[in-house]
């Protein structure tokens, strides 16, 4: 009986664990993007610091980020951009002054794909554990705070 | 000397603001809001800022709640050579006034900037229009929401020419590890130029100059600016100057000074040269509220003496688009460019 307990004391405590380690995150691409390899991190992030404006075949560059207070966005910005979310803020705030324009922002995982499959040029991120139908995955980053359900 | 406001100038303000209107009215929204990022429409973007202060200048007795600057401008990507920007501002507007001289100020409207960006690669980008020039890092990002304090130092708007109406080439390093390299030139007068206010000097018909930017992060940087500029009376104006803005954790450091050799027509100057500078210290009091502080010596064309002033103050950021200003300068020496006294603003970035 002990070690009927012990187990599954063993197996709850693993369930949650098990969820938790989980997907990486996808950086997707409309497909207008046309043939573009396995992206670095600092390739993304010079699109979403606004450096880098257009793709290779000419299409004009959409960066797309999650709303604010998403967990996504802060691992995201930590993992892929390497920033804190207040500087950035501060950094968009400016290039915003100066003529360049912020990345867009959806409000859900559903919402940043939709737009990502819609729109040529848009390049977003989702989670692993959301299948990136429509849409070409261009970097994959193992997430280690990851969590499976993003809404 | 100050003259009052062009028609021409409001005029294409108004038209300015009528457009902005429009490309509001006539798009449809694709992505949420966020603060200081503006409202995408299709292809536009319109963002602006606005800046209330409410000031007490001891000298003078004068105390003024005005609309410092509301600010409107919109971006549009067409093409990759085609990506306008129009930016269309009302500066200095006395809701309420009292004690001081000349009365309360009547608003001016104007176009800032008015442009075309052709991105010709990752790297350069040939701008035509009418733009800010790239001389310090404040007057490129002047907006109230975006730096440290209220009240602007004198070295960072007074002596050069704030804006260049022609052609400029951008080079900026995709990667971000060069410095970013910005080059201008201004053939005739200034486009829409705004009114001259008691502390400009001239009306610049001739601008050209280079700015280099040192990126140290994401924010951080230091900058090398050169300006030579023929005004209408005749005077020619040489300027060299550096700006630095650095973070070390919860203190920040930032400046500028600048020097400039005065030719051509000079007289009724008191001398043949120009110079200041500024150096600003805040520190993190907590994510939200801010201490600064300021010194400032400059000194001026028509004056012997350098006007040095002094600047303390603490600011209350909740967003970073929103800012609560309170501080107070003391004017320490020389003839004042910025009055003694109490200011408190706040401004938002949209």
């Amino acid at each position: 009986m002990p070690r009927l307990i012990a187990l599954l004391v063993c197996l709850l405590a693993a369930g949650p664990l098990h969820a938790a380690r989980a997907s990486d995150l996808l950086v997707i691409a409309n497909p207008a993007a046309g043939d573009v390899g396995p992206l670095s991190a600092n390739a993304v992030a010079a699109m979403y610091l606004l450096r880098v404006t257009a793709w290779p075949n000419g299409t004009h560059v959409v960066p797309v980020n999650r709303e604010l207070g998403s967990p996504m966005r802060t691992d995201f910005t930590a993992i892929v951009l390497k920033q804190d979310l207040t500087t950035l803020a501060a950094y968009w705030n400016e290039m915003h002054f100066k003529g360049k324009v912020p990345p867009l922002i959806q409000p859900s995982e559903a919402a940043m794909l939709a737009f990502v499959q819609k729109v040529p040029g848009a390049v977003g991120y989702i989670d692993a554990a959301t299948a990136p139908v429509g849409v070409k995955v261009i970097g994959r980053f193992p997430n280690p705070s990851s969590r499976t359900t993003q809404p | 000397m100050p003259r009052p406001a062009g028609m021409s100038s409001g005029r294409a303000g108004w038209a300015a603001a009528v457009l902005l209107a429009l490309i509001c009215k006539a798009a449809v929204a694709q992505s949420e809001y966020e603060p200081g990022h503006g409202y995408n429409f299709s292809a536009f973007n319109v963002g602006g800022f606005a800046d209330v202060t409410a000031a007490a200048a001891t000298d003078s007795g004068r105390k003024a709640l005005s609309v410092n600057a509301v600010s409107v401008f919109a971006t549009g990507h067409i093409a990759s050579v085609f990506n306008p920007f129009v930016e269309a501002q009302l500066t200095g507007f006395d809701i309420v006034q009292s004690g001081g001289v000349g009365g309360g100020r009547n608003g001016t409207l104007g176009i800032d900037r008015l442009y075309d960006d052709a991105i010709l690669n990752d790297n350069l980008t040939l701008r035509v229009g009418k733009m800010l020039a790239p001389v310090g890092e404040w007057n490129e990002i002047h907006a109230a929401p975006l730096v440290l304090t209220a009240t602007r130092p004198a070295v960072t708007f007074l002596n050069f020419s704030q804006y260049a109406t022609g052609f400029s080439m951008l080079y900026s390093d995709s990667s971000g590890d060069l410095p970013d390299l910005q080059l201008y030139w201004q053939p005739h007068g200034e486009f829409l130029e705004k009114p001259v206010t008691p502390f400009a000097f001239a009306t610049y018909r001739l601008v050209e100059g280079v700015h280099l930017k040192f990126p140290v992060s994401l924010l951080d940087q230091v900058g090398l600016s050169f300006q030579q500029t023929t005004d209408l009376r005749g005077t020619t104006q040489s300027l060299g100057g550096i700006d630095f803005q650095l973070n070390f954790g919860r203190i920040g450091l930032q400046g500028e000074a600048s020097y400039s050799g005065l030719g051509g027509e000079t007289r009724g100057f008191a001398r043949r040269n120009e110079w200041g500078g500024y150096l600003a210290v805040s520190y993190a009091l907590t994510n939200e509220v801010t201490a600064y502080s300021w010194y400032e010596q400059f000194t001026g064309r028509l004056n012997m003496s350098a006007a040095r002033d002094l600047l303390w103050g603490v600011s209350f950021k909740p967003d970073p688009a929103v800012v609560f200003k309170l501080e107070y300068l003391q004017n320490v020496g020389g003839r004042p460019v910025n009055p003694t006294g109490v200011i408190a603003s706040w401004s938002v970035l949209f």
